[in-house]
């Protein structure tokens, strides 16, 4: 279903200081300019270096990972956001990502012009959306609110109803976030039940979390990562347990 | 290559939907609590149009011998407004959005596209006071009458090779400002000189001889001459002009969609 082949990717830390003519400038009239290119070459790192995995049909993988190990990355190079500087990327089936809820919300608009506007964002059809339309407005819990800007909204609220639609259909591979935290108690397990129905149903999971419980109570695989290279791949629990220990000494 | 081209209308379809709701995003956010709404379309134009009129022909006392000079001047005026706006917003565009790009995979260039979409939409209001006031010249308006005639119906190509070149300045300039912030502000400048060296409220006649072959070098020239042959003259636009307007536009086109296409994996780290 994913298969990841050796790949690397490369940032480039230096690029965010000379992408103006100010700097340029300056760095030539200060006569750093030779220096600095010289320096650039050294001032990037990897952010994912030979990572190699496979995923299959139906599977659900956990990434964990102290923070900037590059969980994030590899999620956006499997949905495609980002290009690999090194080797390749095989992805067969819908990806739905769910990289951060809302990234398609405009806060101007209303929740009901928002769930059309993200469900285009994220790939739906509009005849799709037309459908699942009331279904999205129960899940979300927040019928008296259809007609209120996002921006008025808590980010409870708005987390709801990204999650809502997000998960409104059966994607063939789900990419999730950190999310499960989203909402209050009530929607949190609702949220949860979600997730587990889907996974039962056969789609394809890459599960990024903090939180171990979530990750032993869902995943049958994980991978832990640090610092862009891959420790260790396979059983929850031992793996798990592993990232514990080197985490908490 | 044909492989390619199948590959663009495939596209094309799978991202319609998406395109449709950012176009209609821009028009209700533009209008969110406005009491009249979209008739501010309608009325800006025409409100425009009476300011400019007034500006132009009664206090500078400008005009073009022999022509009907308020539709001349609108005329220039729609479109070089329709290219600063679109082209303006065409090249924010990626900026603006780097929320979503950072986030979830939609094609690029559907950000300047749509931006040129949605100016053209209002451009396409700004042509109802437009026609008004071609009509209106029967009446005596501007002193000339301006003729309703059979090449109205090449207007279309005109507007069409305008849009396109635009669609393709747009690719660039974004393209570029991603990775040179700067080019916001060098852009703005670059509009304004552009705004005075295009023959929008003056006539290439006053321009000296020895200089306008220059001047004609602007495609905008050719853009608003086009439309103007047609509407203020009432002559078929000359095969040289049709084929220079569909030049401009193709190879913009070009230029603009191999910058951006060459760039648009290095976007995301320069955001």
């Amino acid at each position: 279903m994913i298969t990841l082949n050796n790949i690397g990717m490369k940032y480039n830390l230096g690029v965010e200081r000379d992408n103006s003519f100010k700097q340029t400038f300056i760095n030539i009239l200060s006569g750093k300019h030779r220096k600095n290119k010289k320096k650039k070459e050294d001032n990037f790192f990897w952010a994912l270096k030979d990572v190699n995995f496979h995923v299959d049909k139906g599977e659900v993988v956990g990434l964990i990972g102290s923070n900037g190990a590059g969980k994030s990355t590899l999620l956006k190079v499997v949905s495609g956001v980002m290009k690999p500087t090194e080797g390749s990327v095989q992805v067969n089936g819908q990806i739905s990502p769910m990289i951060e809820l809302g990234a398609g919300f405009d806060m101007e608009l209303t929740a009901r012009e928002n769930i059309y506007l993200n469900g285009a964002v994220l790939g739906y059809s509009k005849e799709l959306l037309d459908e699942k339309f009331e279904d999205i407005v129960e899940f979300s819990e927040l019928r008296e609110f259809l007609d209120v800007p996002v921006k008025n909204f808590s980010s409870g609220m708005t987390a709801k109803l990204a999650f809502s639609i997000a998960t409104i259909v059966d994607p063939e591979i789900l990419i999730v976030d950190e999310i499960l935290s989203v909402g209050d108690i009530k929607f949190q397990e609702k949220s949860k039940n979600k997730m587990m129905e889907m996974i039962k149903g056969g789609t394809t999971v890459l599960y990024v979390s903090h939180n171990l419980q979530s990750i032993r109570d869902l995943c049958n695989k994980v991978v832990w990562l640090e610092h862009g290279v891959v420790q260790e791949i396979g059983d929850t629990n031992e793996v798990c347990d592993h990232y514990y220990k080197s985490q908490m000494g | 290559m044909i492989k390619m081209m199948r590959n663009i209308v495939w596209n094309f379809k799978k991202y319609r939907f998406l395109m449709n709701e950012l176009i209609s995003r821009d028009f209700k956010v533009k209008y969110k609590r406005s009491v009249l709404g979209v008739v501010w379309s309608l009325l800006y134009p025409i409100l425009m149009m009476i300011v400019m009129a007034v500006v132009f022909s009664q206090m500078f006392k400008f005009k073009v011998e022999g022509q009907n000079y308020l539709v001349y001047l609108m005329t220039g005026i729609i479109m070089f407004n329709y290219f600063s706006e679109a082209s303006n917003n065409g090249m924010t565009s990626i900026v603006v959005n780097f929320g979503l790009l950072n986030k979830v995979y939609i094609p690029k260039y559907i950000f300047p596209l749509s931006k040129c979409l949605f100016v053209g939409i209002n451009f396409l209001l700004t042509l109802i006071p437009w026609i008004g006031l071609i009509a209106a010249s029967y009446f005596g308006l501007g002193e000339y009458v301006c003729h309703f005639n059979i090449y109205f119906l090449l207007l279309p190509y005109v507007f069409l090779c305008l849009f396109i070149f635009t669609v393709g300045i747009s690719f660039l300039l974004s393209a570029v400002s991603v990775l040179l912030r700067d080019m916001f502000y060098i852009y703005g400048i670059i509009l304004m000189i552009w705004q005075y060296v295009t023959p929008v409220f003056y006539s290439i006649q006053i321009i000296p001889e020895s200089l306008q072959k220059i001047f004609k070098l602007n495609p905008l020239y050719q853009f608003l001459e086009g439309a103007r042959v047609i509407v203020v003259n009432g002559h078929a636009p000359s095969g040289t002009l049709l084929l220079t307007m569909g030049l401009w536009a193709v190879g913009m086109l070009l230029v603009g969609a191999i910058v951006f296409k060459k760039n648009q994996d290095k976007f995301i780290y320069y955001i």
